[in-house]
């Protein structure tokens, strides 16, 4: 048995390697294509923007782990965002509509999971439901309008630069990388989601409480969510029921890429961050080498697809 | 194969990539200078609001024409989606490019000011084209037709073919879709100071949905058999304006124009449903947009009175931030086919 993790520590251990490999790999090209890649100010100014979509997939990765997935969690992002908007338009004060906004992510996420857990339903299937209600939601209360007159402290949650370079968000980031991983590598907590993803009902059987967990993990994603949407409006400024818009895939991609099986039981954060580290990487990179962005997607595309690849590579050897 | 053999060898190769990575860091270590001066040529960066629809195309032409015409180095370049949050996502990176002015066609005013405001900080010439950023965000806009121009055109079109007089039906998208209302008021003004003789009956709203504005178009000819013509506003109501007259056996009796794109509106031209219908010319816009970035990049936009734009001639400055490209376009069954958009 011990030897068996040891094993599968191992594998696990080098597939982040191999990913490490492709980043840098990466990042040697977009440095040769574009001399502006590889300065401190284009570095730390592009972190700006793989922050929102980082914070969803750490509570994505979990969320995978056990074998679900979230679709709405784009949808959601757009909700919050309108909550905290028009509730400040509607003058609650700003801090308190912050908050308000952090309370229906979190609802939100509670809502998907409740669901999930108490009628036994597939993930897939009451997100997408959730996906199409929240957006729907976040249209309704906004009616496509848009709210943007935000005092200007507001701007220091996405716009902000600590000592001139680094953008604020990047250590929300940081902190809740680690909180994640502590979480999910360090506490019995933890176990309890790879048991689920390996197998629900053993895990059921010896005592992990299943249903807990979940509702825990939606939530918690919920919460995520409600973090990155805050970001969001302040990075543009503006509350819009389109915010968010298609984020989910941007998301789940990032996971994919990162290792975690979308059979669940397998994935880590740090193949996580390093996913959304590439996409970030590829996506800068290209622009600034003055690629289209309509190949931008394409290569993207073809990045995933061996990323697939690779995975299905590793989980074979691993059996 | 031996596992930690194979491990090893990709830590290995790892290391020797994070060699290589930290060499070429000391290649381009410095930070490069902002702006359009230097020796190379001028670098003009123009977003429209997505990539891959003809209108938006259909500017890139008129944009390259200019380009080369000037001799400055045009990226243009968007999002694949009408998103503004990747908008100001992709102007970010162009103010670390190096791009001596931007120029943007916003999906959202208030969304790309924070990013517009960062370029101006950063020197570099900004303005708007097509539709407008917040006036604090950008230096100019380069508006292609002012809501007077347009209304007062699409009756001129309208009266021509009814000698002037009838009553009006004017098929919209939303009721509350601000331009459409301001172009609304301006066809009001031009029917009350030129052609007394004519009045919109009814304003009915098409949802920009095509069957919908078929649907609407056909029960409000039934029930008023007087109308003299249809104005359909929006790319949507306008092609379902006119297939509903068709549809009803009435070219001829009952006159159609209205705003559309030419592609969407050349079946109905040939068919004769409609004889003219108007819009601007997004070649010329893309054209225009660029002579003006350009003219910011040499400091010789004036705030007031014309300047020379190449093919275009002299361009008015209708306010000290504001370039007009001039009269609408008219379409007729023998301009269409020198446009695809």
């Amino acid at each position: 048995m011990s030897a068996a993790t040891a094993v599968l520590r191992r594998f696990k251990l080098s597939r982040e390697v191999v990913l490490l490999g492709v980043l840098i790999v990466l990042m040697v090209v977009m440095s040769l294509l574009s001399p502006l890649f590889l300065t401190v100010g284009n570095l730390l100014n592009t972190s700006r923007f793989f922050v929102e979509v980082g914070l969803m997939a750490l509570g994505m990765t979990l969320i995978i782990i056990t074998g679900g997935i979230d679709l709405s969690v784009g949808s959601n992002l757009a909700l919050v965002s309108v909550a905290v908007g028009f509730s400040y338009a509607a003058g609650l004060p700003l801090p308190l509509a912050i908050v308000f906004g952090l309370v229906v992510g979190l609802a939100a996420g509670l809502f998907n999971g409740l669901f999930i857990t108490l009628l036994d339903l597939h993930p897939l299937v009451v997100t997408l439901g959730t996906f199409a209600l929240f957006q729907g939601l976040a249209y309704g209360l906004s009616e496509a309008e848009a709210v943007s007159d935000f005092p200007a402290w507001f701007a220091y949650f996405g716009q902000a630069y600590f000592l001139n370079v680094v953008p604020g968000q990047l250590f929300i980031f940081i902190v809740a990388v680690a909180v994640v991983w502590l979480i999910l590598a360090r506490t019995s907590f933890g176990r309890y989601v790879y048991a689920i993803g390996n197998n629900e009902e053993a895990a059921r059987f010896s005592g992990v409480p299943v249903r807990k967990v979940k509702l825990v993990l939606y939530s918690g994603i919920g919460l995520l969510v409600g973090m990155a949407a805050v970001i969001y409006t302040s990075r543009v400024y503006t509350a819009r029921g389109d915010s968010g818009l298609g984020l989910e895939l941007d998301v789940i991609s990032a996971v994919v890429l990162g290792g975690a099986s979308i059979y669940g039981g397998s994935g880590t954060i740090g193949g996580t961050v390093l996913g959304v580290l590439i996409i970030a990487t590829l996506r800068n990179g290209l622009t600034l080498a003055g690629v289209p962005s309509t190949w931008i997607v394409f290569v993207l595309g073809v990045l995933l697809l061996v990323a697939v690849f690779l995975n299905e590579f590793f989980r074979r050897r691993e059996e | 194969m031996s596992k930690p053999a194979w491990e090893f060898k990709i830590v290995r190769v790892a290391l020797l990539m994070a060699l290589v990575l930290v060499a070429a860091s000391c290649g381009v270590g410095q930070q490069p200078s902002q702006g359009g001066g230097g020796g190379g040529p001028k670098k003009i960066c123009m977003m429209p609001k997505l990539v891959g629809i003809p209108y938006f195309n259909a500017s890139e032409k008129g944009a390259e024409e200019a380009a080369k015409e000037l001799g400055v180095e045009l990226v243009y370049d968007g999002p694949t989606e009408a998103k503004a949050a990747l908008q100001s996502q992709m102007i970010e990176q162009w103010i670390q490019q190096q791009c001596g002015a931007i120029s943007v066609a916003a999906n959202d005013p208030d969304a790309l000011a924070p990013s517009m405001k960062k370029a101006e900080d950063a020197g570099i010439k900004t303005s708007a084209w097509d539709a407008d950023v917040a006036k604090d965000a950008r230096e100019v806009f380069v508006n292609q037709a002012t809501f007077e121009a347009i209304g007062y055109e699409l009756v001129d079109v309208m009266a021509e073919q009814t000698d002037g007089k009838g009553k009006f039906l004017v098929v919209t998208g939303s009721l509350t879709a601000p331009n459409q209302v301001a172009w609304l008021e301006a066809m009001r003004e031009r029917m009350k100071e030129k052609y007394p003789e004519m009045s919109i009956a009814s304003v009915e709203p098409g949802e920009e949905d095509l069957q919908l504005g078929i649907d609407v178009t056909k029960n409000y000819l039934r029930a008023n058999p007087d109308t003299a013509g249809v104005f359909g506003i929006t790319s949507v109501a306008l092609p379902g304006a006119a297939e509903a007259v068709e549809q009803e056996g009435l070219e001829g009796e009952v006159a159609v124009t209205g705003l559309s794109t030419p592609n969407d509106m050349k079946p109905y031209l040939e068919s004769g449903a409609v004889e003219k219908f108007v819009l601007w010319n997004p070649i010329d816009l893309g054209y225009l947009a660029v002579h003006a970035a350009n003219a910011q990049l040499e400091g010789d936009l004036p705030k007031s009175g014309t300047f020379e734009a190449g093919r275009l001639g002299k361009v008015k400055m209708v306010a000290k931030d504001e370039v007009l490209l001039g009269p609408p376009l008219v379409f007729t069954q023998e301009n269409i086919d020198q446009y695809n958009f």
